[in-house]
């Protein structure tokens, strides 16, 4: 699967120490300018708390991707640590357009660099640039909201990455009570999804799908945070006690499950080995059927995960199972 | 239908359903539709991780070959057609781990015999479970042989509950009623319907399916569906080839037989047929059949007054010059092959009565396009001097199916200044520019379908027997008759004669 996406910058505009109005001025005209521009499609607003420019920057790399799949109004909001008593707001915007195999989106980007007190009112900037009747996404880059953060109000979906919070002490049961409050979409489950669904495949059909039944034991090899996931994942859908799992530290992740059925064993494993871009998935059964399978997941580029969890709209029941389950591990 | 084994906990359940262990059994493996369209399917689903490690392809064909020649065949198709690539090269190599081979004869019990014993084997050695879906993309004269053959050597029913057998028929399904009826009394001897899968590509496109979601998952349009605010339908199946290399197959077929009674047909029991009561293979399968069974079967006379058929001449089509149909390769130079056929029909139900469904189809058209156009009624009364409306015409609302997937919506505005005046404008979506996601090729989606049981895009028995019901007669009117063949100039929208079908109705086809 190809992934080339061109992009152009139909206009851009930059000014320091202005409005929001202002800003919203100047990217209507932007688009007014602009025929390519004149007919846009949105399927969401997409909000970034980054914590510096460069940190924006990084983040504006991966979401220019997204609009190939979720054509998006994107806002990068900036706070200066720099808490001086006025406030002020320098702001950048962009109309660009997205091409692939000769069809085209456009997109807008607006970068607000916010100063003062106002860096403690972000949600107060998040409203005017929110497309009409369209979800709110509020992206966090590298770290997790705070309870009382006033930008979850606004936000029909927080965006996180458990690999990059995920070696924080209470970062899963932080994320477990924000779940509750709102849909939450976690960068590092995406991106587990090729494990997720070899796993699964393994026991598609009726002379695989019994093992299930009878595990006898799991072990989950990865980072903090994503085995701890793929561990209570396991737990939840499959009703695994604690005693049965087993968890060890890897720069890549897998999963080794050892199960019995009508007195047979079977072992059922999906492992990435190196650091080539390939899952071995493989089954053994006593007395059955033996094959390895290699899997490649091409889809390297970043914004891929961030894609497809933005498919999904509302809670995800599974991932939050399996986020239950894994605070239980951590006890 | 075979009992569901226990549903796995641990498959998604909000992503597309991964194939179940399974035979895939393609007959005609050295083939065109093979090498074109099953193997790039096969190979895009392993890549999108919907094919279990245990799937396994047999290709059964008279070329002699081993299971070694057929993979390594299948690994150069599939990077001929532009798949493959460093990305797709460790999938496919240990994905054709379950490739085998089977040569000889569909006449033969030694090949049946021969592929009883492969798919004993793969189920022993990769767990496919008596799971089997069969392929027929041979040529029609084999659908016979080969499913009597199944039959007679046990490999048309599963063995147990929870194993299936189905088997995927292509196009063409018979060449008039009788013959339909005669395959299916064949098809029927080995296989129930329920484990039958009649393919027509058209239904596995995005956008003929988009058609359901614009009707059954919006509240605006389904409203003013009908013959109250409908004046009348145009669905557009235009084509911008000529035969190609495909002459003396097309003699047999025509217009009528390689697109209307198949594709056409579809469209227009999706465009008119009555909310399901249920999304899936029975409730949108029922519909349909009763939206086809509510065509009119034309008389004689009505086929001399309402169906023009055509013929492509010499003519330039995108600046190039292009011989006639009669001068084609393979082709008879008196040759009364219709190239284009327009027509008008009634639909007798409650819904549609009285509002006229023209349809056109044709080869050497200017350009590539299939669409379905709902135009409606003008307003009762028009408050304004006609100079002031002059080129308002009545709004329509148009579904592009190809290419530029889309919807046109086309209504009156004023035109900027200080005179009121008012003319038509067009609102267009393009499906393309809302998502610029790729969407599954209709093999893909079809092959995905059939592996996962579900039969709501493929045909079925009595859509077949209803879409003759419909055509036959005007294939029995012309071989009876001496209807005229009309000519049209390649690069034109077809012969003088459609154009006087519409407009004895006061109306015209649209430029689309």
């Amino acid at each position: 699967m190809a992934e080339s996406i061109e992009f152009t910058t139909l206009g851009s505009w930059q000014a320091d120490s202005v409005t929001v109005g202002q800003v919203e001025a100047a990217l209507s005209d932007l688009r007014r300018h602009e025929e390519r521009a004149a007919v846009r499609t949105s399927v969401l607003t997409l909000v970034v708390v980054a914590k510096d420019p460069g940190e924006a920057d990084e983040t504006l790399g991966v979401v220019r991707h997204l609009g190939a799949r979720h054509p998006s109004r994107t806002l990068v909001l900036v706070p200066d640590e720099d808490d001086g008593e006025g406030s002020r707001l320098d702001a950048s915007a962009a109309v660009r357009l997205l091409e692939r195999d000769g069809r085209a989106v456009c997109v807008e980007e607006v970068i607000l660099e916010v100063r003062g007190r106002a860096r403690h009112h972000l949600d107060s900037l998040v409203e005017p640039f929110a497309l009409p009747d369209l979800p709110v996404a509020v992206s966090l880059p590298s770290r997790l909201p705070s309870p009382g953060d006033p930008l979850l109000a606004s936000a029909d979906r927080v965006i996180v990455d458990t690999r990059v919070v995920g070696s924080q002490a209470d970062a899963l049961s932080r994320l477990a009570s924000l779940s509750k409050r709102c849909a939450v979409t976690d960068l590092s489950w995406s991106r587990l999804k090729p494990w997720r669904q070899l796993l699964a495949s393994l026991f598609e059909g009726r002379v695989y799908r019994p093992f299930l039944d009878g595990v006898q034991s799991v072990e989950v090899q990865g980072r903090p945070g994503p085995r701890h996931l793929l561990a209570g994942w396991l737990m939840s859908r499959l009703g695994l006690p604690r005693a049965k799992v087993h968890l060890a530290d890897d720069e890549h992740a897998s999963i080794k499950l050892a199960c019995s059925h009508e007195g047979r064993a079977g072992h059922f494993q999906v492992e990435r080995k190196g650091d080539e871009r390939v899952i071995d998935a493989s089954v053994r059964i006593e007395g059955g059927p033996s094959y390895e399978q290699k899997v490649q997941f091409g889809e390297a580029w970043p914004s891929r995960s961030l894609a497809d969890s933005l498919t999904r709209m509302g809670h995800d029941e599974v991932y939050e199972g399996a986020l239950q389950a894994a605070v239980g591990l951590l006890r | 239908m075979p009992a569901e084994p226990t549903a796995n906990p641990l498959a998604d359940t909000d992503s597309e359903r991964p194939a179940p262990p399974a035979v895939f059994v393609i007959f005609g493996a050295s083939g065109d539709l093979t090498s074109r369209k099953l193997m790039p399917a096969i190979e895009n689903l392993a890549l999108r991780r919907l094919l279990p490690a245990g799937f396994s392809v047999v290709g059964v064909a008279r070329t002699e070959m081993s299971d070694d020649d057929f993979r390594e065949r299948m690994r150069e198709l599939v990077e001929k057609g532009g798949g493959g690539g460093p990305e797709a090269k460790h999938v496919w190599e240990s994905f054709t781990g379950g490739f085998r081979y089977v040569a000889g004869e569909y006449g033969h019990p030694d090949t049946f015999n021969q592929l009883k014993d492969v798919l004993a084997e793969l189920d022993r050695e990769r767990g496919t479970a008596e799971n089997r879906l069969y392929y027929l993309a041979t040529p029609p004269s084999t659908f016979p042989t080969i499913v009597q053959a199944l039959g007679e050597h046990g490999l048309n029913k599963p063995t147990s509950d929870d194993a299936f057998v189905r088997i995927v028929i292509e196009k063409p399904y018979g060449h008039d009623a009788a013959s339909a009826a005669d395959l299916d009394s064949t098809v029927h001897g080995a296989f129930d319907e329920s484990q039958v899968y009649r393919i027509d590509h058209y239904l596995g496109k995005e956008t003929v399916q988009n058609v359901l979601a614009l009707r059954f998952a919006n509240a605006i349009f389904e409203p003013v569906w009908n013959r109250r605010y409908v004046d009348h339908v145009q669905i557009t199946v235009a084509e911008s080839l000529g035969v190609e290399h495909r002459g003396s197959f097309y003699e047999q077929a025509g217009a009528l037989r390689d697109i209307v009674q198949n594709h056409v047909m579809q469209v227009l029991a999706m465009t008119l047929m009555e909310p399901p009561a249920t999304f899936d293979a029975t409730g949108i399968r029922d519909e349909k059949v009763k939206a086809l069974r509510a065509v009119e079967v034309l008389t004689p006379e009505k086929v001399n007054d309402q169906v023009v058929r055509g013929q492509y001449q010499r003519g330039w089509v995108g600046g190039e010059e292009v011989p006639g149909y009669r001068e084609e390769d393979g082709v008879d130079p008196h040759s009364t092959t219709e190239t284009y056929v327009a027509m008008k029909l009634r639909v007798d139900n409650w819904r549609w009565a009285g509002v006229p469904v023209y349809v056109r189809t044709g080869k050497r058209l200017p350009k590539r396009v299939t669409e379905v156009a709902m135009q409606f009624h003008s307003v009762p009364h028009l408050p304004f001097a006609a100079s002031q409306a002059k080129g308002l015409e009545p709004d329509a609302l148009v579904l592009r199916i190809q290419p530029d997937e889309g919807i046109t919506l086309r209504f009156g505005a004023k035109v900027p200044g200080q005179a009121f005046r008012v003319r038509s404008v067009s609102m267009d979506f393009f499906y393309g520019a809302a998502f610029l996601e790729e969407t599954p090729e209709a093999y893909e989606r079809l092959l995905l379908d059939a592996l996962v049981g579900d039969a709501t895009l493929f045909i079925r028995t009595d859509e077949v027997e209803q879409a003759w019901r419909i055509v036959d007669p005007i294939l029995q009117a012309w071989s009876d008759g001496d209807a005229p063949l009309a000519k049209y100039e390649s690069g034109t929208w077809g012969p003088s004669e459609a154009d006087q079908l519409l407009e004895a109705d006061g109306r015209r086809w649209r430029n689309p």
